[in-house]
């Protein structure tokens, strides 16, 4: 994207060298530019030789007849496997929990984002301390989280205990968690009475999941806004401040119009993170309870190294989630290419 | 950026921000405190004396090291060859390589598994490395050709007037010019490759002193019957290094990741 933060090739001396796609360079220089196959074919034959040949594997085995009950004779052949899949509403649960964990993480990512760097390039006290608890959810494995995330959310947990002291829980003579008068009167209300403060139940599994890779992922966006808002001209601001805008109209009318670019990159983010989703539901739910958090690749695991290890179907749901895959990557390609410095696009901002 | 005119108004941010962040800590915080129940200290000394306990951060330190060392070469090499060599039709090679920037890693899991075990590699560390390397490639060229599209073709014609081969042009003016963006990779690669949970998991097995660092934690599961407080004694163990390298090294850290985002 256009915000090549990073010690980007921004700092190129000629702005006008050939970035498109280095075409116009070897042009220039074909007479005595040595060819480059060697170069780039190490790395080509270990991630496209080894990728694809997987994809078209996992096309072969989808196609390959199988049995949904194991030790039965193979009835299912060819594409019946996809006419199961497309049929299954499981699949379509995947996609829909796929689906609503981007939106909802998309845009919880980009608000809070938005809102902590502005308030931390405002010169705050402590300011990179406040940088390094937000951001370190990032780096930490969530692997290693999830279990902790499993005792966040668990009934005897922190969260309850914070709604406890709120006083919007009451533990009763056994030690179950009902929510007080007042609450379960504004859940009813709200066509929500079938939350209750066990978090790891169907009706909220998959909030729980969406809590918690907002929590690892918030930090990354506020990264990426914190250095977008840097490279935002300070003329600029001092020409609205100048004009009158307050704090809360220079956010909106100055400052997040400067930020599509991050925006764009954020969301193409945020949809390979959902289709790759996998670390926190295995282990923080294992996809449910019954399937209630159940997203693609936990789905593919379960059929593989569950108790009846459904290779055909896992191939095919694999090929399926490959396709959405394939359809971002272009996306996400054909984006970074317009982002790159030196493009056409670039000069319409102001 | 927003103006902050008086110290009560700084203040006054800063205890709002304290606020905010708390759902950040509260994550942390159990961590910790869940680990020192029962019998404290204890806890953590019961984790260390695990058999086997070092090889966890052995097994994740080779892992990732081998990871970010064939990836920075190979990511080196390809984007040189894709900015400023001559390769017939480049660009379908570089589209076919986009094509794999987005894999999701269950996709791959069955194939890799039959293919690690008939190439006489399942459970050895290359079982993990290569796929590792191949998830990460697509994802770094992208980055670094980028970049070394920036780099002027001047430079590399200089160096040419003055004598030096492909090979020297690569080394003494590619891979020093390319630094920022190698710290960019390197950090990125550490991560992705230390993180990984799923491709160790299947390909290296469960067995004792043949699992990484990630499912340290989660061995505690089975092993003692969910035993809450040397779970979360062997993830404060397991997070430690990263949390060190990452307050250390957090300008660089940051920089990986906004890049790695970005593009």
């Amino acid at each position: 994207m256009a915000t090549s933060v990073t010690a980007g090739p921004n700092n190129s001396p000629d702005p006008h060298a050939p970035v498109t796609s280095g075409g116009g360079a070897s042009r220039r220089r074909s007479h005595r530019t040595p060819s480059g196959l060697g170069w780039i074919l190490p790395g080509f034959v270990v991630s496209v030789g080894l990728i694809y040949f997987c994809i078209g594997y996992s096309g072969y085995i989808s196609l390959l007849p199988w049995n949904w009950r194991p030790l039965r004779p193979a009835t299912i052949e060819g594409f019946d496997s996809y006419v199961r899949a497309f049929n299954s509403p499981l699949f379509w649960t995947c996609l829909q929990h796929t689906l609503v964990f981007f939106i909802v993480a998309y845009v919880v990512q980009c608000v809070m984002g938005i809102i902590f760097s502005a308030m931390l390039h405002s010169k705050v006290f402590g300011a990179t301390i406040f940088k390094v608890i937000i951001f370190l959810p990032v780096v930490i494995a969530p692997a290693i989280m999830s279990p902790v995330h499993r005792r966040v959310f668990a009934v005897d947990g922190p969260i309850n205990w914070i709604l406890q002291h709120l006083g919007m829980i009451n533990v009763d003579a056994v030690g179950n968690r009902v929510w007080t008068e007042w609450i379960s009167w504004a859940l009813t209300h709200i066509g929500m009475e079938n939350v209750t403060p066990n978090w790891i139940q169907p009706s909220t599994a998959l909030w729980v999941i969406i809590a918690v890779q907002i929590w690892s992922s918030i930090g990354m966006a506020f990264i990426l806004f914190y250095a977008a808002m840097g490279q935002i001209d300070p003329e600029v601001l001092e020409a609205a401040r100048i004009d009158g805008a307050g704090n809360i109209r220079m956010l909106f009318s100055v400052v997040v119009p400067n930020l599509k670019p991050t925006l764009v990159a954020l969301a193409i983010l945020n949809a390979i993170t959902a289709l790759k989703l996998f670390d926190f539901p295995y282990l923080v739910t294992a996809g449910g309870p019954a399937h209630s958090s159940e997203f693609l690749g936990t789905y593919i695991y379960a059929e593989l190294f569950g108790v009846s290890s459904h290779y055909g179907y896992a191939a095919t749901l694999s090929v399926l989630l490959l396709i959405l895959a394939l359809g971002l990557s272009i996306i996400m390609s054909v984006a970074a290419r317009e982002g790159r410095p030196g493009h056409k696009t670039k000069g319409v901002r102001v | 950026m927003f103006e902050t005119r008086s110290r009560l108004a700084r203040v006054g941010l800063a205890a709002l921000l304290a606020v905010m962040v708390i759902p950040f800590v509260i994550p942390l915080f159990t961590m910790v405190q869940g680990s020192l129940q029962g019998r404290g200290w204890a806890n953590y000394q019961s984790v260390i004396e695990l058999e086997g306990f070092w090889l966890y951060f052995r097994n994740s330190a080779i892992i990732s090291l081998a990871t970010i060392a064939i990836v920075y070469f190979l990511t080196m090499a390809a984007s040189f060859g894709f900015s400023k060599l001559r390769i017939r039709s480049k660009e379908v090679y570089f589209w076919l390589m986009m094509g794999a920037l987005t894999m999701p890693e269950v996709v791959l899991l069955t194939p890799l598994v039959i293919m690690a075990s008939k190439a006489g590699m399942g459970g050895t560390f290359w079982a993990v490395i290569i796929p590792l390397v191949a998830l990460q490639i697509p994802f770094t060229v992208l980055l670094a050709r980028s970049y070394v599209d920036g780099i002027p073709d001047a430079l590399f014609e200089a160096a040419y007037l003055d004598g030096a081969g492909t090979w020297r042009q690569f080394w003494y003016v590619l891979v020093p010019l390319a630094k920022p963006m190698a710290v960019a990779i390197v950090v990125l690669v550490l991560i992705n490759s230390w993180n990984s949970y799923l491709l160790p998991l299947v390909l290296l097995g469960q067995s004792e002193g043949n699992m990484v660092v990630t499912q340290l934690p989660n061995s505690f599961r089975t092993q003692y019957t969910d035993d809450q407080t040397k779970i979360l004694a062997g993830a404060v163990l397991a997070a430690l290094p990263e949390i060190i390298a990452y307050i250390s090294l957090q300008r660089y850290f940051e920089r990986g990741i906004a890049a790695g985002a970005i593009k």
